[in-house]
C-alpha cells in the first residue's frame, strides 16, 4: 500500500471522518452518555488511521506484518480507552441512580413552570 | 576592627522586637503579667543593642550583615548614621508606646493579637531603617504594609474594616509602584548598597529616560505612606484604628517608612548630583510644598481631634520630604531632624488625644472646652506639642523649621519661604483654637462619657506617663540642640557624611 | 535509583488494594521514600549533569526514552513532597472528613504517574501518563461521592477528549517522522502545515487538560467538589502535568517561526487568564471556587511566561516559569488545606464562613495569608522571586511598558481577591461554642507548604541558576 493507492485513500478518508463526527457530537451534545459515545468513535477513527498508517509503505500482495511499532501503540491505547470508558460509563450510572432522588422535586418544578408559561 | 557577634547587631535589633512579638501571638488572653514583661524585655534589649550600635557608628563604624537573596541583590542590613536616625528615634517610641497601650487596652479583648503585630509593626520599621539596599528596603516595606492592616482594622467595627481596606487599596498599590521601580532600576545598575552620593551617576547620560521612569514609580510608591498629596487618602481614614496604633504607626512609623525611603532614594541612591542632572528635586519639592498646604488646609476645616491631627500629618511630613528635595545641607539637615522631631511632638498629640477619648469620651472638638481643669497635665502637653508644631521657640519644632527656613534661603528658594509662612500661619490657625478652648472656655454640660481611671491621678498612669515623657524630650530637644547627644547634631553629622563623600 | 522512584509507588499502591488496613501507612511511607530518593536525585543530576536512559536495551528511536534533568528532577522532588505533607494532612483528618479508603492508593498513583510523566521523553509514553493521571484525578474528585460526581464526570469527558486530541497530534507526527522520541523529532523537524497541525492539536488537548483559559471552565466546579487534600493535590501538581508537556512541545520541538507565531497566543492567553480569573474569584461567593478560581488565574502567569519565552527565548524567562509553577504549588497546596480545615471546623462552603477565623482558627487563616502573599508576589515569597524573574527578563529584552504594566493589573486583581478573604476574617467572630477546639495539627501541615514558599525565596539564587541551565 503506498501512499497515494486508492486503499489507502480510502482507509485514511474513512479514519478521518470518523473522527470528524466524534468531534461533531462531542462539542454539540450535551448528554454525558452522547459524549462517551463520541469519545468511542473518536478513538475507533484515530486507532484506525494508526493501523492504516502502519501499512503505508508496505507490499500489499505478500503477507507483510506492518509496522510494528504503530501496532503495539494501537494494543495500548485500545486498553487504555477501554477502560476510561468503563470509567466513564461506570460514573454515569452512579450519576443517574443519584437523580431519581435528588431531581425529582427540580423536575415538578420545570414542568410546572412549563404549563403556566402559555398564560402568561 | 571589631568582635565577629557586632556584625549580628543589625540582626539582634531586628530580632529583639521580632521575637516578642511571635512568642506574644502564642499566650493565652490572661497571661497579662507574661505579655508585659516579654514586651518591656523586648524593649529594653532593643534600647541596649541600640545604644551600642549608636556608640559605634557615631566613633565611625557602619554595620554590614548580608544574607543571599535575588541575584545581585542581597538581603543586606546596614547600620549606619541615617539609618540609626529612624532606629533609634522608632525604638524609644516604641517604649512610650508600649507603656500606653498596656495601659490603653487594659481589659480589651484580643490583646495577644494586637500585642504580636505591634511587635511585628516595630520590627519591620526597624528593619526598614536598618535596610542597605534598595530590595532590602522594599522587603520590610511590605512587611510592615502587612504587619499594619491587622492594626487598622483591629476594633473589628464595619468602619475599621471599611477602613482596613481603603488602606491596603492605598499601601499595596503604593507597593507594586515601589516594587516596580525598584524592579526597574536593578535592571539597569543593579541594587548595590547604599552610598552616599548615590550609585547611579554612571549610567544617567545614558539611561536618563528609565532613571526617570524609575524615580518616579519609586516616588509613587513611596508616596502613599509619606501621604504625598494624592495618594493621603487612607491616612485619616486609618484613624479608626486604637490610639496607641494612630500614635506609632500613623504617626511616626508608616508614614515616616516612606519619608525615611524618599531621603534614602534621593541621598543614597541617586545622589545630589545625579538628581540635579536628571532635574528631579524640582517636581518633587513643588509635589510636597502641595501637599504641605493642602494638608493645612484640610485640617481647619475637621472637627474630629484624630482627624484634624491625621491632616496635620499628612503636612507636617511633606516639610520632610521639602527639606530632602531642596538638595542643600542646611536644608537637609532640617528636613531630617523634623523626622525626629516632628514624630515626637505628634505622637504626643496622639497620645492626648487618646487620653481624651478614653478618659472623657472626647472625640469632636468642640467637646474639647475648659477639659484643660478636668486634665491639666494632658491639656498641658497638648499645648505644648501644638506649640512646637507651629514652630514657636524654644520648642523642638522651631529648631527643624529654623533650619529648613535657613536651606531655603541657602538655595534661594523664595517660594519654599513663602510656603512654610504660609503654613505657619495655618498650623496656628488650626492648633490654638484647640489651645483656647481648653483653657479659656468654660465646660459645657457633662462630659459624654467619664471615667475614674485613677484615684489621685487625671487618668491612669500608664496613659500619663509616656505622654509626659514624650512632651518633656520636645523641649529638651529644643533646649539642648546645641550639644552632642540631640538630634540636631546627629542630623549634621548625617549631613555632613552626605555631603563629604567626594 | 530510578527504579526506586517508580517501584516504590507502585508496589505500595498494589499492597494497599491487598490489605487496606495499613493503607495510610503504606502510602505515607512511600511518599517518604520517594522524597528521599527523590532529593538523591536531585544531587545526583547537578553532579553529573542530565541523565538519560533508553527503556529496556532497545536502541534508539525504538525504545522509550527518559530524561532526569534538573528540572524534572525538581518536580519529581516537589511532588513527593507534597504527597508526603498532603498524606499528613488526610491522615489526621481522616475520622472526621470520612475520607473514603480509595483515597490512598488513587493518590499514590497519582504520584507515579506525575513521577513518569516528568521523565518521559517520549509522545505515546506521555500520552499514557496523561491518560493515567486523568482518570486518577477524575476518581479522586468523585471520592467525595453525590456532588461531585456531576463535576468530576464533566471533568472526566473533557480530559478523554484532551487526551484523544492530544494523541491524534501524536499520530500525525508518526506519521510525518516515524518517531515518537523528543529528542530524534527535534533533529528531523520541519515546519510544514502538517507538524502545525499536529502541534496545535496537542497542544488544544494539553490546554484542556491543564485549564489554561479559555478551555479552563470545568476546573472550578471540580477542584472545589473534591475532598480539601485532594483539591490540593490538583491544583498544586496535577494541572502542572500536561502544562510541562505543553512547554517540552513548545520549546523544543516547534521551529523558530511557529513559536513566534503562537507567542501572542500563549502570551494574550495567559493574561486573558489572569484578569478573568482573578475577576471570577473576587465574585464569586464561596470560598473553596474563589482559590480554584486563584488557581485559573496562576496558571495565567505561567502561560503568560510561556508566550514571552516563545517570543523572546531568554533564560530568565524560563526560570521565571518554572518558579512561578513551583511556587504555586506550595502556595496553592497550602491555601487549600487551610480553606479546607477551615471549612470543615466552622462548617459551610461561603466566604463568611471564615469570619471573625483570626480568633478562631488563627493558625490557619495565617497559612491561608502567608501563601496568599505568595500567590500577589509580596517579598521576600517564592511569587515574589518569579515575578522579579519575569520582570528582569522582560526588560533585558527591552520590553518596558505593556507587558510589566500587565503584570502590575494582575497583581492588583490577585492582592484583591487574597484581602478579600483576609479582611473577612479579622471581623470580629461571632461567639463559638464552649466546646470549639480545632484540631492543631492540621493547621499546621496547612502552614508548612505556607512557610515553604516564603523560604523558596532565600534559595532563589541557586533556583534561577539551576533553571536557567535548562531553557
Amino acid at each position: 500500500m503506498t501512499e497515494l493507492s486508492a486503499t489507502f485513500i480510502v482507509f485514511a478518508f474513512t479514519a478521518a471522518s470518523l473522527i470528524a463526527i466524534g468531534f461533531y457530537s462531542f462539542i454539540t451534545g450535551p448528554e454525558p452518555l452522547r459524549r462517551i459515545l463520541a469519545l468511542n468513535i473518536i478513538s475507533a477513527g484515530i486507532f484506525m488511521l494508526m493501523v492504516v498508517l502502519a501499512y503505508r509503505g508496505y507490499d500489499d500482495t505478500a503477507v507483510s506484518v506492518g509496522d510494528p511499532v504503530l501496532q503495539a501503540l494501537v494494543l495500548t491505547g485500545l486498553v487504555v480507552a477501554v477502560s476510561a470508558t468503563a470509567f466513564a460509563l461506570a460514573m454515569l450510572a452512579r450519576l443517574e441512580q443519584q437523580k431519581p432522588e435528588q431531581q425529582k422535586p427540580e423536575q415538578n418544578r420545570v414542568a410546572k413552570s412549563q404549563i403556566s408559561r402559555p398564560e402568561q | 576592627m571589631s568582635p565577629f557577634w557586632l556584625s549580628y547587631l543589625p540582626v539582634a535589633i531586628i530580632l529583639s522586637s521580632l521575637l516578642p512579638g511571635l512568642i506574644i501571638f502564642t499566650l493565652k488572653e490572661q497571661q497579662v503579667k507574661l505579655r508585659i514583661s516579654l514586651n518591656l524585655l523586648g524593649v529594653s534589649v532593643k534600647l541596649i543593642l541600640v545604644l551600642i550600635m549608636w556608640q559605634a557608628v557615631k566613633a565611625g563604624d557602619i554595620f554590614y550583615f548580608s544574607l543571599p537573596f535575588l541575584p545581585g541583590a542581597d538581603l543586606v542590613l546596614q547600620g549606619d548614621a541615617l539609618s540609626l536616625l529612624f532606629v533609634v528615634l522608632s525604638s524609644v517610641l516604641w517604649l512610650a508606646t508600649t507603656i500606653y497601650a498596656i495601659g490603653y487596652l487594659e481589659n480589651s479583648p484580643l490583646r495577644s493579637r494586637f500585642f504580636g503585630y505591634f511587635s511585628l509593626c516595630v520590627s519591620a520599621t526597624v528593619g526598614l531603617a536598618l535596610s542597605g539596599n534598595l530590595v532590602s528596603f522594599l522587603l520590610f516595606y511590605e512587611l510592615l504594609t502587612l504587619a499594619t492592616f491587622p492594626l487598622v482594622v483591629h476594633r473589628g467595627t464595619p468602619q475599621s474594616l471599611a477602613a482596613g481596606r481603603r488602606y491596603l487599596a492605598y499601601t499595596l498599590s503604593g507597593g507594586l509602584l515601589l516594587l516596580t521601580g525598584v524592579a526597574l532600576l536593578h535592571s539597569v545598575v543593579q541594587s548595590p548598597q547604599f552610598i552616599p552620593g548615590g550609585y547611579v551617576s554612571a549610567v544617567v547620560s545614558e539611561h536618563a529616560m528609565l532613571l526617570k521612569l524609575a524615580f518616579a514609580l519609586m516616588i509613587g510608591g513611596l508616596g502613599v505612606k509619606a501621604a504625598l498629596l494624592p495618594l493621603h487618602g487612607w491616612l485619616p481614614q486609618a484613624m479608626v484604628a486604637p490610639a496607641p496604633v494612630s500614635a506609632l504607626l500613623h504617626a511616626v512609623a508608616v508614614v515616616k517608612a516612606g519619608a525615611f525611603g524618599i531621603i534614602r532614594l534621593v541621598y543614597d541612591v541617586f545622589g545630589v548630583d545625579s538628581m540635579q542632572q536628571l532635574q528631579l528635586a524640582e517636581p518633587l519639592m513643588l509635589l510636597a510644598a502641595a501637599t504641605i498646604l493642602y494638608g493645612s488646609w484640610r485640617a481647619l476645616a475637621q472637627q474630629d481631634i484624630k482627624r484634624r491631627l491625621a491632616y496635620s500629618t499628612i503636612s507636617q511630613v511633606s516639610y520632610i520630604t521639602v527639606g530632602v528635595a531642596m538638595l542643600g545641607p542646611l536644608a537637609a539637615v532640617g528636613g531630617l531632624v523634623h523626622l525626629v522631631h516632628q514624630g515626637v511632638m505628634k505622637i504626643t498629640l496622639f497620645f492626648c488625644a487618646g487620653n481624651y477619648a478614653e478618659t472623657l469620651g472626647v472625640h469632636k472638638i468642640r467637646e474639647l472646652n475648659g477639659a484643660g481643669r478636668r486634665m491639666p497635665l494632658t491639656s498641658a502637653a497638648f499645648t505644648l506639642a501644638a506649640l512646637g508644631m507651629i514652630g514657636i521657640p524654644p520648642s523642638a519644632g522651631f529648631i527643624s523649621k529654623w533650619y529648613l527656613g535657613l536651606g531655603a534661603v541657602a538655595t534661594d528658594n523664595n517660594l519654599m519661604l513663602m510656603v512654610f509662612v504660609l503654613s505657619g500661619l495655618l498650623n496656628a490657625g488650626y492648633f490654638l483654637p484647640i489651645v483656647y478652648r481648653l483653657w479659656f472656655l468654660p465646660q459645657r454640660g457633662s462630659w459624654p462619657q467619664e471615667q475614674r481611671l485613677s484615684a489621685s491621678l487625671e487618668t491612669h498612669w500608664m496613659l500619663l506617663l509616656p505622654m509626659l515623657f514624650t512632651a518633656l524630650l520636645i523641649i529638651l530637644m529644643g533646649l539642648f540642640a546645641s550639644t552632642g547627644v540631640s538630634p540636631l547634631s546627629w542630623a549634621q553629622l548625617i549631613v555632613e557624611r552626605e555631603f563629604s563623600y567626594d | 535509583m530510578i527504579i526506586v522512584l517508580l517501584l516504590v509507588p507502585l508496589l505500595s499502591a498494589l499492597l494497599m488494594l491487598l490489605w487496606p488496613r495499613i493503607a495510610p501507612l503504606l502510602a505515607l511511607l512511600s511518599a517518604a521514600v520517594s522524597s528521599l530518593f527523590a532529593a538523591k536525585l536531585l544531587l545526583q543530576v547537578n553532579e553529573q549533569g542530565t541523565l538519560q536512559w533508553l527503556l529496556a536495551g532497545w536502541p534508539t528511536g525504538l525504545a522509550i526514552s527518559w530524561q532526569a534533568d534538573s528540572l524534572s528532577c525538581l518536580l519529581i522532588l516537589l511532588c513527593s513532597i507534597l504527597q508526603l505533607l498532603v498524606g499528613f494532612y488526610a491522615f489526621a483528618t481522616r475520622a472526621r472528613d470520612q475520607l473514603s479508603q480509595g483515597f490512598w492508593p488513587l493518590s499514590t498513583l497519582l504520584q507515579l504517574s506525575l513521577t513518569v510523566l516528568w521523565l518521559s521523553r517520549d509522545l505515546f509514553n506521555l500520552y499514557v501518563c496523561l491518560e493515567l493521571l486523568g482518570l486518577v484525578a477524575v476518581a479522586l474528585v468523585s471520592l467525595s461521592g453525590g456532588k461531585a460526581f456531576k463535576p468530576a464526570l464533566n471533568y472526566l469527558l473533557l480530559s478523554l477528549f484532551g487526551s484523544l486530541c492530544y494523541l491524534l497530534g501524536v499520530v500525525l507526527l508518526y506519521a510525518v517522522y516515524g518517531l515518537l522520541d523528543i529528542k530524534g523529532l527535534a533533529q528531523a523537524w520541519q515546519a510544514d502545515w502538517l507538524s502545525s497541525c499536529a502541534l496545535l492539536l496537542m497542544s488544544l488537548g494539553l490546554m484542556l487538560k491543564a485549564a489554561l483559559w479559555p478551555l479552563h471552565a470545568w476546573l472550578p466546579a471540580a477542584h472545589a467538589a473534591a475532598p480539601a487534600p485532594v483539591s490540593a493535590l490538583l491544583s498544586a501538581l496535577v494541572v502542572k502535568g500536561p502544562l510541562f508537556i505543553l512547554c517540552l512541545l513548545w520549546l523544543q520541538l516547534a521551529s523558530v517561526q511557529q513559536a513566534q507565531l503562537v507567542a501572542p497566543l500563549f502570551a494574550g492567553a495567559g493574561l486573558a487568564a489572569l484578569l478573568f480569573g482573578g475577576w471570577s474569584a473576587l465574585r464569586t461567593p464561596f470560598i473553596k471556587n474563589l482559590v480554584a478560581y486563584s488557581t485559573v488565574a496562576q496558571l495565567g502567569y505561567a502561560t503568560l511566561a510561556l508566550g514571552l519565552m516563545l517570543k523572546f527565548d531568554q533564560p530568565l524567562i524560563f526560570a521565571a516559569l518554572w518558579l512561578f509553577v513551583l511556587a504555586h504549588a506550595l502556595a496553592k497546596a497550602a491555601c487549600f488545606l487551610a480553606v479546607g480545615e477551615m471549612s470543615a471546623t466552622l462548617g459551610g462552603k461561603r466566604l463568611t464562613i471564615v469570619k471573625g477565623a483570626s480568633q478562631t482558627m488563627p493558625l490557619a487563616m495565617f497559612a491561608f495569608a502567608v501563601a496568599g502573599g505568595s500567590l500577589i508576589g509580596l517579598p521576600p515569597s517564592g511569587g515574589f522571586v518569579a515575578k522579579w524573574a519575569l520582570l528582569q527578563g522582560l526588560w533585558l529584552q527591552g520590553e518596558l511598558l505593556l507587558w510589566p504594566l500587565a503584570l502590575v493589573l494582575a497583581t492588583l486583581l490577585s492582592a484583591a481577591y487574597v484581602f478579600r478573604v483576609v479582611v473577612v476574617a479579622f471581623d470580629r467572630a461571632d461567639p463559638v461554642a464552649p466546646d470549639f477546639a480545632p484540631q492543631l495539627l492540621p493547621q499546621w501541615l496547612a502552614l508548612l507548604p505556607a512557610l515553604a514558599v516564603w523560604a523558596m525565596a532565600m534559595f532563589s539564587e541557586p533556583l534561577l541558576l539551576l533553571l536557567r541551565l535548562e531553557a
